[in-house]
């Protein structure tokens, strides 16, 4: 029984195949098992997992954010241009996290307060922000940042890790702090589960979706300029559609799209299992769309596996009374 | 321990013959185990698997024992898939990269680790702008050459009084398309071609149903225009179907850069009467010998540098004239087609 107790949960199934797809990609390609594989595995997605971390947050609470890539692509957008109009960097990087402030608010004030669905607003501002930055840069490319500045994005800065990877670690680390061990957290859960319960025991839900969506569109814009820092020169579709491997990655990291359901653990295990098989179907010289098929087939079988694995439980109980 | 030394002054003497070589000409030697990646802006487009096709012609013919690895990202997702495979390949320790950009300079800290580890940087078909952390760009036509022949197609088309025209690109950071555009630029400022007006420029991205609506939104917006101008494969069989579909093509024409067999129907039915290309797989053939003799030493990627590559003959290193810094190797011609030739072309 105990035994089943452990299988049921999903983590143990998901930390089970993320054993097997190392395992394999270890036997697939002599490179896999290298520092600087492991490095290049987390480096090449990274600026997509710290964006997940907070869009946990939000599914947790029964919404979505769609906007995220396209805040990504903002931030990245509004430093481009403010750099090149002449200001230093740092006040472009301080004026591109103020763009994604304002995004965030604009969310929030649509969702938490006019109580328009979160899909059709982040929807409207996945095109409207995307727009925004075309505008900005046009059709050009914006590089020739200053040295310091691509150096952070692309060297390590401890050991073999990158600034964007510390980052990440770092953010991880608060992030399941505040879901797991604070009452910020409870309050996603209870707004997630039942929103009316949550209302009528007085639970300021607009001041908790105004804090996630406000967080979820800072640390996309804080992303878009990790992004941007990696690559050493920004574009109008920077980051353009990141945002359906974010949510696919906490889709699959067990968290519920009907809200109320899931942790940071799985979510980081969900990550571990695409980074790692999207790695090793690239050293075994798979790509493009065989990697989205297989990562695809993968979500389908997240969604699947629970509900199948419900129904059964729901009969065998029946069955017993 | 002789046989030791002896072996030494050997590989001593092998490796000072290439450099002997190449203050002549450039030679292949054949049989070297030199593992390569080709590299194209996303799979599934036919000139890509035309010069996949003329790579492992070249793959053949040099007997490579290393087989050769065509890897694309996706379309929606070819800047983060293009850096991907660059990374990887690295990691792998590939010899030779060969890379048709399509990230514009968001390329070259990739590719500039792929240097720092020993690998040859090769672009073909699409360079990088800055030219940083690439060895050497296997040009398929002078880039200018190729603004001055639109130019000429948009004349012919639009008939001695002039008139309205548009271009259709591909995505708005093709290095290669925007030089393409920036040739025909230059080409429009000469007084023969005074009386053509560039209405517009928009981006299909190189997805068929974002090229067709591309191409009946100039309509609508631009009454006049004469002629659509798309230098690139996908964006003209999209334009030249989506006036055959709205029934314009004795208003409007559609000329650019396209492959005969996708473009046979619009020729025939005059919706495209006339458009240019090169070989792309000579152009494959051509980025495989280069990238195998920079790899095995036969050649050096300096200006001046001499080398035979194979059924194609000579060619030489020189400074690319269409970007600020970088080399440039220079295939060309091009081949107008029309009614008379398309269909011979197109088999």
């Amino acid at each position: 029984m105990s035994a089943l107790a452990g299988l049921k949960r999903w983590e143990t199934l998901l930390f089970a195949v993320l054993l097997v797809v190392m395992t394999l990609n270890g036997i697939e390609s002599k490179y896999y098992w290298g520092v600087g594989n492991f490095v290049n595995l987390f480096q090449l997605s990274i600026e997509k997992s710290i964006v997940a971390l907070m869009m946990a947050f939000i599914i947790i609470g029964a919404d979505i954010d769609l906007s995220v890539a396209s805040v990504m692509g903002l931030a990245a957008c509004v430093m481009a241009w403010t750099f090149q109009q002449g200001a230093p960097l740092p006040l472009a990087i301080v004026m591109a996290l103020g763009a994604g402030v304002l995004a965030g608010l604009n969310n929030a004030f649509w969702i938490a307060y006019v109580g328009l669905p979160s899909l059709a607003v982040t929807l409207a501002g996945l095109i409207g922000y995307r727009g925004v930055a075309r505008i900005l840069v046009e059709d050009r490319a914006i590089g020739g940042f200053p040295l310091w500045f691509n150096t952070l994005g692309q060297q390590a800065l401890i050991g073999p890790l990158t600034l964007s990877i510390v980052i990440f670690f770092v953010l991880f680390g608060f992030f399941a702090l505040l879901l797991h061990a604070s009452a910020f957290g409870r309050l996603v859960y209870v707004v997630g589960s039942n929103i009316q319960a949550a209302r009528y025991s007085g639970v300021r839900v607009g001041l908790v979706k105004t804090t996630m969506f406000v967080g979820s569109a800072l640390v996309a814009a804080l992303a878009g300029i990790l992004y941007a820092a990696r690559l050493g020169s920004v574009r109008g579709d920077t980051a353009d559609g990141f945002e359906l491997d974010i949510i696919t990655t906490v889709l699959l990291g067990g968290v519920s799209i009907f809200g109320g359901k899931g942790n940071l653990i799985g979510v980081g295990l969900s990550l571990l299992v695409i980074l790692n098989l999207r790695n090793g179907m690239g050293l075994a010289d798979i790509t493009g769309n065989t990697q989205n098929y297989v990562v695809g087939g993968l979500l389908i079988l997240s969604v699947l596996i629970p509900n199948v694995y419900q129904d059964i439980q729901n009969k065998w109980k029946g069955r017993k009374r | 321990m002789t046989k030791y030394l002896m072996g030494v002054a050997a590989a001593a003497l092998i490796s000072l013959l290439p450099q002997v070589a190449t203050a002549e000409e450039g030679m292949a030697a054949p049989g070297k185990d030199v593992s390569m990646v080709l590299l194209p802006k996303f799979l599934g487009i036919l000139p890509f698997d035309q010069a996949h096709k003329g790579a492992e012609e070249a793959a053949k013919e040099l007997k490579n024992p290393a087989a050769l690895q065509f890897l694309g990202p996706t379309p929606q997702n070819s800047v983060a898939g293009q850096i991907e495979i660059v990374t990887n390949a690295t990691t792998q320790g590939t010899k030779a990269i060969m890379i048709s950009n399509n990230s514009g300079d968001q390329i070259v800290p990739a590719a500039k680790a792929a240097q720092a580890k020993g690998i040859k940087v090769v672009t073909w078909d699409s360079p990088i702008p800055s030219s940083e952390g690439e060895d050497v760009f296997v040009a398929q036509v002078d880039f200018n050459d190729i603004g001055k022949v639109m130019a000429d197609m948009t004349l012919n088309l639009t008939g001695p009084e002039g008139g309205e025209f548009a271009i259709l690109s591909a995505s708005p950071d093709a290095a290669n398309q925007n030089a393409w555009i920036a040739g025909m630029k230059i080409a429009l400022k000469d007084p023969k071609y005074a009386k053509l007006k560039l209405d517009d420029i928009v981006y299909g991205n190189d997805e068929s149903e974002k090229s067709y609506t591309q191409a009946q939104a100039l309509i609508d917006k631009y009454p006049h225009v004469k002629v659509i101008m798309a230098p690139t494969s996908v964006g003209i069989v999209a334009a030249a179907k989506a006036l055959q579909d709205e029934k314009l093509c004795d208003k409007v024409k559609i000329s650019g850069l396209g492959l005969p067999s996708e473009m046979l129907a619009y020729t025939k039915n005059g919706c495209a009467p006339q458009f240019a290309l090169w070989s792309f797989v000579d152009l494959g053939y051509l980025t495989y010998y280069t990238s195998y003799m920079l790899a095995t030493g036969a050649l050096e990627a300096k200006e001046g540098a001499k080398f035979k590559a194979g059924r194609m003959g000579e060619f030489t290193i020189t400074k690319d004239p269409t970007r600020a810094k970088g080399l440039r190797i220079l295939m060309g011609p091009f081949t107008i087609y029309d009614k008379d030739n398309v269909e011979a072309a197109a088999k």
